[in-house]
């Protein structure tokens, strides 16, 4: 290895070991870690501001975007909570009914808007409907999260490493439906039974008030019928135009940017309300990686470790995806998953320059990725958020219970993901 | 006009030892909103109002709903009670500390006081720091708007 591939190396590791400390918001960290990164690059010739910006995946942000602000426009109308309100609802107050008819509305959801917005959202009803019905909220909230982590592994917008993958492989909207969403159908069916096994005893508990859940009126969450009505056209219209985009030749981050620019128009709601709720920290942290992982490819890092991984590349293609499912998967439980994406898909890139079928791969990484996050209590965002707000309630989420609850779910998720990732693409 | 002539003075206080559980019932029996909690020389640590208590049969959702209007019954929140173990807890654990004014201490500063720290009640010690009433927000108003009448 030449020095500007030790020095980049080294920037890149120490801003991850930052960012996986968690002692500085992460986005700060990447922020410095992308100048640093420059600098250096321009100090020993390997890295320019002009290679730094073409690094950049604009697709990637602009379809992130897109999507943050139909969320954002969405969400005070007050329309996730009357989905939970619809389920709890229907449930008629059976444990077993609420838990399977929550998690499907979060899974649902978090595959076309973000997961973090859904479960934030959905959470905060489903503590409501558990406290009137006298059970204990745990299940409810540790099922949504994992079942959205996995749920969102469908589809090219449920997940940032499948935006980011999508983008990198120009993968389509129904390339994923065509290759993700039925390995994800089986994963996320294997979830739930674990999960309804997992919590059998929690659930067996009868509420000791079902009569308060049918007299919750879902109308009333309802704030602005009106806006909600028009977002989710809009959101409809987009979804129909996911489906058509590589036929119409229009990227995916048009799409989202286009339904925003329309949602905005047809709404008119308060723009700075609406851009208070836009997560510019993770659009900033994407960015900055972005610019850090542009420097690792200039400076030659991933043309050695391609040379490392060709050795081991005579192991049969199929069994190299099965570790690229695993070693990913193991590494986003402890760390967040969007730079481990970033930093894998120059890897792969590289192999497919080597002469490599890197097709599967993608689809490895992004089921490593995903299920990866729910082993731990902070493998994902969703898994932070309903830990967080429990944390606010009497009977908080801890480590151990996640160790006991979500690690058997990481671990089958991507033993069922293996298996199917076998059967389908060594007999194609 | 002096905060002694107008505040309360048969004044029911609890001892620091107290429990949750015990304080519940000195405010069933005497039907007051504050109970300032006292050291053994009567001097007080701290104070516990309804509110703290209340706190803690209130369910955790009305914390993160904003707009309750679509929870029409609150089921069996209405029948939960806080578990015993929370209940024989001492009150130090839910006691707010003691904002206290002297004896000799003016009508409006007294008022002024209160408005700052927000409070209904206010124990009122004397020289050497020990309890000897509970001015409310209700006797130090009236007693200023009385003087009202007097203004020609």
């Amino acid at each position: 290895m030449n020095i500007p591939a030790g020095i980049s190396s080294v920037v890149f590791l120490a801003s991850l070991a930052l960012i996986f400390s968690e002692k500085i918001n992460r986005s700060i960290v990447a922020i410095a870690g992308a100048v640093i990164m420059v600098g250096m690059g321009k100090i020993l010739h390997f890295y320019s501001e002009k290679a730094a910006l073409e690094a950049v995946d604009f697709n990637t942000l602009g379809l992130l975007l897109g999507m943050m602000i139909l969320v954002a426009m969405l969400e005070p109308t007050g329309f996730f909570e009357y989905l939970a309100v619809l389920a709890a609802r229907a449930s008629k107050g059976k444990p077993v009914r609420l838990f399977i008819l929550l998690g499907s509305i979060t899974t649902v959801l978090s595959m076309f808007l973000d997961n973090v917005t859904t479960v934030v959202l959905i959470a905060p009803v489903t503590i409501l409907i558990s406290e009137i019905l006298g059970v204990s909220a745990l299940p409810y909230l540790v099922a949504e999260a994992l079942l959205s982590n996995t749920g969102g592994v469908a589809t090219l917008v449920g997940d940032p490493p499948n935006v980011l993958i999508g983008s990198a492989a120009g993968l389509s909207f129904n390339d994923f439906l065509v290759h993700s969403l039925p390995i994800v159908a089986f994963t996320w069916a294997g979830a739930l039974v674990l999960l309804l096994h997992l919590f059998k005893k929690e659930l067996s508990k009868q509420p000791r008030n079902t009569e308060a859940v049918m007299k919750l009126d879902p109308a009333e969450t309802l704030n602005q019928p009106g806006t909600a009505r028009r977002i989710l056209i809009v959101l409809g219209t987009a979804m129909i135009l996911f489906f058509v985009h590589d036929l119409l030749d229009i990227s995916p981050s048009f799409v989202a940017l286009e339904s925003a620019a329309f949602a905005l128009l047809w709404v008119r709601p308060n723009f700075q309300d609406v851009l208070k709720k836009v997560e510019w920290s993770v659009l900033i942290f994407f960015t900055a990686l972005f610019v850090m992982v542009g420097g690792l490819e200039s400076a030659g890092v991933f043309e050695s470790m391609v040379g490392l991984l060709e050795r081991v590349a005579h192991v049969p293609p199929v069994w190299f995806g099965v570790s690229v499912i695993w070693i990913v998967a193991l590494l986003s439980a402890v760390v967040d998953n969007v730079p481990i994406t970033i930093a894998f898909i120059p890897v792969i890139q590289g192999l497919g320059e080597s002469g490599m079928d890197i097709a599967p791969l993608w689809w490895a990484l992004a089921f490593g990725a995903g299920f990866g996050g729910n082993g731990t209590i902070i493998g994902s965002t969703a898994n932070i958020i309903v830990t967080a707000l429990s944390e606010k309630t009497r009977t908080p989420i801890t480590a151990p219970l996640w160790n006991k609850r979500g690690l058997p779910v990481m671990l089958l998720t991507c033993t069922i993901a293996s298996i199917m990732y076998i059967i389908l693409y060594s007999t194609f | 006009m002096e905060i002694n002539k107008y505040m309360k003075r048969n004044v029911v206080s609890i001892p620091e030892t107290s429990t949750i559980r015990e304080a519940a019932s000195v405010f069933v029996k005497n039907h007051v909103g504050l109970l300032p909690v006292v050291d053994n020389n009567a001097k007080p640590i701290g104070v516990i109002g309804l509110r703290e208590l209340l706190t803690l049969e209130l369910p955790d959702f009305i914390r993160f709903i904003g707009d309750l209007d679509f929870v029409h019954d609150f089921g069996a929140v209405e029948t939960t009670r806080p578990p015993a173990k929370v209940l024989d807890q001492s009150v130090k654990s839910l006691m707010k500390p003691a904002f206290t004014v002297s004896e000799d201490s003016g009508l409006l500063r007294t008022y002024a006081l209160m408005l700052q720290h927000n409070l209904h009640d206010m124990p009122v010690v004397s020289k050497d720091g020990k309890l000897v009433g509970v001015a409310s927000r209700v006797d130090i108003g009236t007693a200023i708007l009385s003087t009202w009448a007097k203004v020609a």
